[in-house]
Protein backbone atom coordinates (compact mmCIF):
# COMPACT_ATOMS: atom_id res chain seq x y z
CA UNK A 1 0.00 0.00 0.00
CA UNK A 2 1.46 3.36 -0.98
CA UNK A 3 1.82 6.14 1.55
CA UNK A 4 0.19 9.55 1.46
CA UNK A 5 3.40 11.19 0.21
CA UNK A 6 3.91 8.60 -2.51
CA UNK A 7 0.36 9.03 -3.73
CA UNK A 8 0.64 12.82 -3.49
CA UNK A 9 3.56 12.63 -5.93
CA UNK A 10 1.25 10.98 -8.46
CA UNK A 11 -1.37 13.71 -8.46
CA UNK A 12 0.20 15.54 -11.42
CA UNK A 13 0.13 12.52 -13.76
CA UNK A 14 -3.33 11.72 -12.36
CA UNK A 15 -4.65 15.13 -13.42
CA UNK A 16 -3.03 14.75 -16.84
CA UNK A 17 -4.52 11.28 -17.22
CA UNK A 18 -1.13 9.60 -17.45
CA UNK A 19 -1.32 6.98 -14.69
CA UNK A 20 -1.49 3.24 -15.12
CA UNK A 21 -4.96 1.83 -14.24
CA UNK A 22 -3.73 0.37 -10.94
CA UNK A 23 -2.07 3.63 -9.87
CA UNK A 24 -5.15 5.57 -10.84
CA UNK A 25 -7.32 3.33 -8.70
CA UNK A 26 -5.03 3.79 -5.69
CA UNK A 27 -5.03 7.57 -6.11
CA UNK A 28 -8.82 7.72 -6.40
CA UNK A 29 -9.27 5.59 -3.28
CA UNK A 30 -6.87 7.92 -1.45
CA UNK A 31 -8.70 11.03 -2.65
CA UNK A 32 -11.87 9.63 -1.11
CA UNK A 33 -10.37 9.97 2.35
CA UNK A 34 -7.71 12.76 2.03
CA UNK A 35 -9.10 16.28 1.79
CA UNK A 36 -5.67 17.93 1.40
CA UNK A 37 -4.91 15.81 -1.67
CA UNK A 38 -8.39 16.58 -2.98
CA UNK A 39 -7.63 20.31 -2.65
CA UNK A 40 -4.29 19.75 -4.33
CA UNK A 41 -5.98 18.04 -7.28
CA UNK A 42 -8.28 21.05 -7.68
CA UNK A 43 -5.26 23.38 -7.83
CA UNK A 44 -3.28 21.16 -10.19
CA UNK A 45 -6.30 20.77 -12.45
CA UNK A 46 -6.50 24.54 -12.89
CA UNK A 47 -2.84 24.64 -13.96
CA UNK A 48 -3.49 21.66 -16.26
CA UNK A 49 -6.49 23.32 -17.90
CA UNK A 50 -4.59 26.53 -18.51
CA UNK A 51 -1.64 24.62 -19.96
CA UNK A 52 -3.98 22.73 -22.27
CA UNK A 53 -5.52 26.03 -23.36
CA UNK A 54 -2.07 27.49 -24.03
CA UNK A 55 -0.94 24.40 -25.92
CA UNK A 56 -4.07 24.62 -28.08
CA UNK A 57 -3.39 28.28 -28.90
CA UNK A 58 0.33 28.07 -29.56
CA UNK A 59 1.51 27.08 -33.00
CA UNK A 60 5.03 26.68 -34.24
CA UNK A 61 5.85 29.58 -36.55
CA UNK A 62 7.78 28.97 -39.78
CA UNK A 63 11.43 28.29 -38.97
CA UNK A 64 12.76 31.25 -40.92
CA UNK A 65 10.40 33.72 -39.25
CA UNK A 66 12.71 34.32 -36.29
CA UNK A 67 15.58 35.44 -38.50
CA UNK A 68 13.20 37.60 -40.50
CA UNK A 69 11.79 39.19 -37.37
CA UNK A 70 14.98 39.67 -35.40
CA UNK A 71 17.30 40.09 -38.32
CA UNK A 72 21.01 39.49 -38.30
CA UNK A 73 23.10 41.06 -35.53
CA UNK A 74 24.23 44.17 -37.45
CA UNK A 75 20.58 45.00 -38.06
CA UNK A 76 19.80 44.64 -34.39
CA UNK A 77 22.67 46.96 -33.58
CA UNK A 78 20.96 49.75 -35.45
CA UNK A 79 18.01 49.61 -33.11
CA UNK A 80 19.90 50.36 -29.98
CA UNK A 81 19.08 53.99 -29.44
CA UNK A 82 15.44 54.57 -30.26
CA UNK A 83 15.20 57.70 -28.18
CA UNK A 84 18.28 59.29 -29.64
CA UNK A 85 17.08 58.32 -33.05
CA UNK A 86 13.74 59.96 -32.34
CA UNK A 87 15.37 63.34 -32.22
CA UNK A 88 15.19 64.14 -35.90
CA UNK A 89 11.48 63.69 -36.30
CA UNK A 90 10.76 65.31 -32.98
CA UNK A 91 12.80 68.37 -33.94
CA UNK A 92 10.64 68.62 -37.02
CA UNK A 93 7.53 68.19 -34.94
CA UNK A 94 8.58 70.57 -32.21
CA UNK A 95 8.40 73.66 -34.36
CA UNK A 96 4.68 73.21 -34.64
CA UNK A 97 3.88 74.13 -31.07
CA UNK A 98 4.04 73.33 -27.42
CA UNK A 99 3.17 69.95 -26.08
CA UNK A 100 -0.40 69.18 -25.51
CA UNK A 101 -0.03 68.70 -21.81
CA UNK A 102 -3.45 67.83 -20.50
CA UNK A 103 -3.38 64.25 -21.77
CA UNK A 104 -5.23 63.15 -24.83
CA UNK A 105 -7.08 60.11 -23.86
CA UNK A 106 -9.19 60.99 -20.90
CA UNK A 107 -12.65 59.40 -21.04
CA UNK A 108 -14.86 60.78 -23.83
CA UNK A 109 -12.17 63.14 -25.01
CA UNK A 110 -11.53 63.46 -28.73
CA UNK A 111 -8.49 65.05 -30.32
CA UNK A 112 -7.64 65.98 -33.88
CA UNK A 113 -4.68 67.22 -35.85
CA UNK A 114 -4.23 68.84 -39.22
CA UNK A 115 -1.18 67.34 -40.85
CA UNK A 116 1.05 69.80 -42.63
CA UNK A 117 3.41 68.83 -45.42
CA UNK A 118 7.16 69.08 -45.19
CA UNK A 119 9.43 69.83 -48.13
CA UNK A 120 9.60 66.10 -48.83
CA UNK A 121 5.95 66.01 -49.85
CA UNK A 122 4.95 69.58 -50.50
CA UNK A 123 1.58 68.76 -52.07
CA UNK A 124 0.50 66.39 -49.32
CA UNK A 125 -1.90 66.96 -46.48
CA UNK A 126 -3.84 64.99 -43.94
CA UNK A 127 -6.13 64.89 -40.98
CA UNK A 128 -5.98 62.73 -37.91
CA UNK A 129 -8.89 62.25 -35.55
CA UNK A 130 -8.58 60.37 -32.27
CA UNK A 131 -11.67 58.67 -30.92
CA UNK A 132 -11.82 57.37 -27.42
CA UNK A 133 -13.01 53.82 -27.60
CA UNK A 134 -12.89 50.90 -25.28
CA UNK A 135 -10.34 49.44 -24.74
CA UNK A 136 -7.98 51.66 -26.78
CA UNK A 137 -8.21 55.02 -28.46
CA UNK A 138 -8.60 54.78 -32.21
CA UNK A 139 -7.02 57.03 -34.79
CA UNK A 140 -8.75 57.78 -38.08
CA UNK A 141 -6.12 58.96 -40.52
CA UNK A 142 -6.84 60.52 -43.88
CA UNK A 143 -3.98 61.53 -46.13
CA UNK A 144 -3.77 62.85 -49.65
CA UNK A 145 -1.13 63.96 -52.11
CA UNK A 146 1.56 61.66 -50.70
CA UNK A 147 4.07 60.34 -53.21
CA UNK A 148 3.56 56.66 -53.88
CA UNK A 149 6.29 54.80 -51.94
CA UNK A 150 8.97 52.93 -53.82
CA UNK A 151 9.04 49.10 -53.83
CA UNK A 152 10.91 48.93 -50.52
CA UNK A 153 9.30 51.92 -48.85
CA UNK A 154 6.30 52.49 -46.62
CA UNK A 155 4.78 55.20 -44.46
CA UNK A 156 4.60 55.05 -40.68
CA UNK A 157 2.40 57.01 -38.29
CA UNK A 158 4.02 58.14 -35.03
CA UNK A 159 2.81 59.71 -31.82
CA UNK A 160 5.51 61.61 -30.01
CA UNK A 161 6.66 64.07 -27.46
CA UNK A 162 10.05 65.44 -26.66
CA UNK A 163 12.31 62.51 -25.95
CA UNK A 164 10.22 59.68 -27.30
CA UNK A 165 7.81 58.39 -29.86
CA UNK A 166 5.76 55.30 -30.49
CA UNK A 167 4.59 53.81 -33.72
CA UNK A 168 0.87 53.43 -34.42
CA UNK A 169 1.37 51.37 -37.55
CA UNK A 170 2.46 51.40 -41.14
CA UNK A 171 0.65 51.97 -44.40
CA UNK A 172 1.02 52.76 -48.03
CA UNK A 173 -1.07 54.87 -50.41
CA UNK A 174 -2.70 54.34 -53.78
CA UNK A 175 -1.55 55.89 -57.01
CA UNK A 176 -3.45 59.05 -56.19
CA UNK A 177 -1.54 59.37 -52.95
CA UNK A 178 -4.68 58.93 -50.86
CA UNK A 179 -5.60 56.62 -48.03
CA UNK A 180 -8.04 56.49 -45.15
CA UNK A 181 -7.02 54.24 -42.29
CA UNK A 182 -8.17 53.26 -38.85
CA UNK A 183 -5.38 52.50 -36.44
CA UNK A 184 -5.19 51.66 -32.78
CA UNK A 185 -3.40 54.29 -30.73
CA UNK A 186 -0.74 52.54 -28.64
CA UNK A 187 -1.34 52.79 -24.94
CA UNK A 188 2.14 54.23 -24.60
CA UNK A 189 1.04 57.25 -26.63
CA UNK A 190 -1.29 58.49 -23.93
CA UNK A 191 -0.45 62.15 -23.36
CA UNK A 192 1.64 62.51 -26.50
CA UNK A 193 0.71 65.68 -28.32
CA UNK A 194 2.54 65.45 -31.59
CA UNK A 195 1.98 63.26 -34.58
CA UNK A 196 4.07 62.65 -37.63
CA UNK A 197 4.23 60.47 -40.68
CA UNK A 198 7.58 59.32 -41.93
CA UNK A 199 8.71 57.59 -45.07
CA UNK A 200 10.58 54.45 -44.07
CA UNK A 201 12.50 51.90 -46.02
CA UNK A 202 12.91 48.13 -45.85
CA UNK A 203 15.03 46.41 -44.70
CA UNK A 204 16.39 49.22 -42.54
CA UNK A 205 14.78 49.67 -39.18
CA UNK A 206 13.55 53.23 -38.68
CA UNK A 207 16.39 55.37 -37.39
CA UNK A 208 15.99 58.94 -36.41
CA UNK A 209 19.13 59.95 -38.17
CA UNK A 210 17.47 58.83 -41.36
CA UNK A 211 13.90 59.83 -40.50
CA UNK A 212 12.04 61.47 -43.34
CA UNK A 213 8.98 63.24 -41.94
CA UNK A 214 6.50 63.96 -44.70
CA UNK A 215 3.55 65.15 -42.61
CA UNK A 216 3.56 66.61 -39.11
CA UNK A 217 0.95 68.00 -36.78
CA UNK A 218 -0.06 68.78 -33.28
CA UNK A 219 -3.05 67.18 -31.63
CA UNK A 220 -5.63 69.51 -30.19
CA UNK A 221 -8.63 68.71 -28.15
CA UNK A 222 -11.78 68.74 -30.25
CA UNK B 1 18.68 33.09 -20.24
CA UNK B 2 16.39 30.31 -19.01
CA UNK B 3 14.60 31.40 -15.88
CA UNK B 4 15.38 35.10 -16.32
CA UNK B 5 12.19 37.09 -15.81
CA UNK B 6 10.59 38.65 -18.87
CA UNK B 7 10.82 42.08 -17.29
CA UNK B 8 14.58 41.79 -16.85
CA UNK B 9 14.97 40.68 -20.45
CA UNK B 10 13.01 43.60 -21.85
CA UNK B 11 15.09 45.89 -19.62
CA UNK B 12 18.23 44.54 -21.27
CA UNK B 13 16.70 45.13 -24.69
CA UNK B 14 15.87 48.71 -23.72
CA UNK B 15 19.30 49.50 -22.25
CA UNK B 16 21.63 47.84 -24.70
CA UNK B 17 19.66 46.21 -27.49
CA UNK B 18 20.62 42.82 -26.05
CA UNK B 19 20.06 40.40 -28.92
CA UNK B 20 20.05 37.28 -26.75
CA UNK B 21 17.40 38.80 -24.51
CA UNK B 22 15.29 39.61 -27.56
CA UNK B 23 15.82 36.10 -28.90
CA UNK B 24 14.69 34.61 -25.58
CA UNK B 25 11.56 36.77 -25.54
CA UNK B 26 10.85 35.62 -29.09
CA UNK B 27 11.20 31.98 -28.06
CA UNK B 28 8.81 32.49 -25.17
CA UNK B 29 6.05 34.35 -26.99
CA UNK B 30 6.33 33.96 -30.77
CA UNK B 31 4.44 30.65 -30.84
CA UNK B 32 1.59 32.14 -28.88
CA UNK B 33 1.42 35.29 -31.00
CA UNK B 34 1.61 33.28 -34.19
CA UNK B 35 -1.05 30.86 -32.97
CA UNK B 36 -3.27 33.76 -31.97
CA UNK B 37 -2.74 35.28 -35.41
CA UNK B 38 -3.74 32.10 -37.20
CA UNK B 39 -6.82 31.79 -35.03
CA UNK B 40 -8.02 35.39 -35.06
CA UNK B 41 -6.82 36.52 -38.47
CA UNK B 42 -7.48 33.20 -40.15
CA UNK B 43 -4.41 33.47 -42.34
CA UNK B 44 -0.84 32.24 -41.85
CA UNK B 45 0.72 35.09 -43.80
CA UNK B 46 -1.13 37.66 -41.70
CA UNK B 47 -0.11 35.72 -38.59
CA UNK B 48 3.53 36.09 -39.64
CA UNK B 49 2.92 39.83 -40.16
CA UNK B 50 1.46 39.95 -36.68
CA UNK B 51 4.56 38.34 -35.13
CA UNK B 52 6.75 40.76 -37.08
CA UNK B 53 4.68 43.78 -36.02
CA UNK B 54 4.57 42.78 -32.36
CA UNK B 55 8.29 42.18 -31.98
CA UNK B 56 9.12 45.33 -33.91
CA UNK B 57 6.89 47.22 -31.48
CA UNK B 58 8.55 45.51 -28.50
CA UNK B 59 11.96 46.38 -29.85
CA UNK B 60 11.11 50.00 -30.54
CA UNK B 61 9.16 50.66 -27.38
CA UNK B 62 11.17 48.60 -24.88
CA UNK B 63 12.45 51.76 -23.22
CA UNK B 64 8.86 52.86 -22.58
CA UNK B 65 7.92 49.61 -20.85
CA UNK B 66 7.13 50.21 -17.18
CA UNK B 67 7.04 46.96 -15.16
CA UNK B 68 5.33 48.74 -12.27
CA UNK B 69 2.25 49.28 -14.47
CA UNK B 70 1.91 45.87 -16.08
CA UNK B 71 3.77 42.63 -16.57
CA UNK B 72 5.59 42.07 -19.83
CA UNK B 73 3.02 39.41 -20.72
CA UNK B 74 0.18 41.90 -20.28
CA UNK B 75 2.06 44.50 -22.30
CA UNK B 76 2.83 42.18 -25.18
CA UNK B 77 -0.74 40.84 -25.08
CA UNK B 78 -2.07 44.38 -25.53
CA UNK B 79 0.33 45.01 -28.40
CA UNK B 80 -0.75 41.74 -30.01
CA UNK B 81 -4.43 42.58 -29.63
CA UNK B 82 -3.96 46.09 -31.01
CA UNK B 83 -1.92 44.93 -33.99
CA UNK B 84 -4.37 42.13 -34.72
CA UNK B 85 -7.19 44.67 -34.65
CA UNK B 86 -5.30 46.85 -37.12
CA UNK B 87 -4.70 43.92 -39.43
CA UNK B 88 -8.36 42.86 -39.29
CA UNK B 89 -9.54 46.40 -40.04
CA UNK B 90 -7.15 46.81 -42.91
CA UNK B 91 -8.23 43.51 -44.32
CA UNK B 92 -11.90 44.44 -44.03
CA UNK B 93 -11.23 47.84 -45.59
CA UNK B 94 -9.43 46.19 -48.46
CA UNK B 95 -12.28 43.78 -48.97
CA UNK B 96 -14.77 46.66 -49.05
CA UNK B 97 -12.58 48.56 -51.49
CA UNK B 98 -12.39 45.81 -54.04
CA UNK B 99 -16.03 44.90 -53.53
CA UNK B 100 -15.42 41.17 -53.68
CA UNK B 101 -16.72 38.44 -51.48
CA UNK B 102 -15.32 38.33 -48.00
CA UNK B 103 -13.02 35.31 -48.01
CA UNK B 104 -13.57 34.74 -44.32
CA UNK B 105 -14.73 36.53 -41.27
CA UNK B 106 -11.99 36.59 -38.65
CA UNK B 107 -13.07 35.35 -35.27
CA UNK B 108 -14.12 37.64 -32.48
CA UNK B 109 -10.93 38.84 -30.87
CA UNK B 110 -10.48 37.03 -27.59
CA UNK B 111 -14.05 37.53 -26.43
CA UNK B 112 -13.58 34.78 -23.85
CA UNK B 113 -10.29 36.15 -22.51
CA UNK B 114 -8.55 32.90 -23.47
CA UNK B 115 -5.72 34.68 -25.24
CA UNK B 116 -5.14 37.01 -22.31
CA UNK B 117 -4.96 34.02 -19.96
CA UNK B 118 -2.54 32.26 -22.30
CA UNK B 119 -0.13 35.21 -22.21
CA UNK B 120 -0.29 35.24 -18.42
CA UNK B 121 0.38 31.53 -18.37
CA UNK B 122 3.32 31.84 -20.77
CA UNK B 123 4.76 34.36 -18.34
CA UNK B 124 4.12 32.07 -15.36
CA UNK B 125 5.78 29.21 -17.25
CA UNK B 126 8.87 31.30 -17.91
CA UNK B 127 9.34 31.81 -14.17
CA UNK B 128 9.64 28.07 -13.44
CA UNK B 129 12.93 26.27 -12.92
CA UNK B 130 14.40 24.75 -16.11
CA UNK B 131 13.62 21.20 -14.88
CA UNK B 132 9.99 22.01 -14.16
CA UNK B 133 9.52 23.90 -17.40
CA UNK B 134 11.10 21.07 -19.36
CA UNK B 135 8.82 18.36 -18.02
CA UNK B 136 5.69 20.44 -18.70
CA UNK B 137 6.89 21.48 -22.16
CA UNK B 138 7.55 17.87 -23.13
CA UNK B 139 4.16 16.74 -21.80
CA UNK B 140 1.94 19.53 -23.11
CA UNK B 141 3.66 21.03 -26.14
CA UNK B 142 5.52 17.99 -27.47
CA UNK B 143 2.78 15.58 -26.43
CA UNK B 144 5.11 13.01 -24.83
CA UNK B 145 3.88 10.40 -22.38
CA UNK B 146 5.53 10.09 -18.96
CA UNK B 147 7.51 7.05 -20.19
CA UNK B 148 8.67 8.94 -23.27
CA UNK B 149 9.77 11.86 -21.12
CA UNK B 150 11.66 9.40 -18.93
CA UNK B 151 13.54 8.05 -21.95
CA UNK B 152 14.05 11.45 -23.56
CA UNK B 153 15.53 13.01 -20.42
CA UNK B 154 17.20 9.85 -19.13
CA UNK B 155 15.33 10.22 -15.85
CA UNK B 156 13.67 7.41 -13.83
CA UNK B 157 9.94 7.16 -14.53
CA UNK B 158 9.08 7.67 -10.86
CA UNK B 159 11.06 10.91 -10.83
CA UNK B 160 9.29 12.11 -13.97
CA UNK B 161 5.93 11.53 -12.29
CA UNK B 162 6.82 13.32 -9.06
CA UNK B 163 8.48 16.12 -11.06
CA UNK B 164 5.34 16.54 -13.13
CA UNK B 165 3.36 16.98 -9.92
CA UNK B 166 5.90 19.43 -8.51
CA UNK B 167 5.99 21.37 -11.79
CA UNK B 168 2.21 21.73 -11.97
CA UNK B 169 2.22 22.85 -8.32
CA UNK B 170 4.97 25.41 -9.02
CA UNK B 171 3.07 26.64 -12.06
CA UNK B 172 -0.09 27.09 -10.01
CA UNK B 173 1.89 29.15 -7.50
CA UNK B 174 3.51 31.15 -10.27
CA UNK B 175 0.05 31.86 -11.72
CA UNK B 176 -1.05 33.16 -8.32
CA UNK B 177 2.04 35.38 -8.10
CA UNK B 178 1.18 36.81 -11.47
CA UNK B 179 -2.40 37.51 -10.40
CA UNK B 180 -1.17 39.26 -7.24
CA UNK B 181 1.65 41.09 -9.03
Amino acid sequence: MSTHLELRDLLGPYVIGALEPEEKLQVEEHLGRCSSCKDEVRDLRLAHERLTELANTEQTPPQDLKSRVLGDPPRLETRRAPLAAAAAILCALAVLGVLYSTGLFAPDEVAAANLEATALASRAGGELRVHEEDPNAQAELEVWGLPRPGPNQYYELWFGEEGGRVSAGTFTVDEGGQETLYMTVPEDASGYGQVGITLEEFPEEPRMSAAKPVLTGELEES
Amino acid sequence: MNGVADELLVGRVARSGDERAMSELYDRYAGLIYGAGVRYLGDQVLAEDLVQDVFTAVWRNASGFDPSRASFATWVYRITRNRATDLIRRRRARVRTVGGDTPFEPGEEDSTGELSRSFDLASALSRLSPAHREVLTLAYFDGLSQSEISRRTDTPLGTVKSRTTAALRALRESMSEGERG
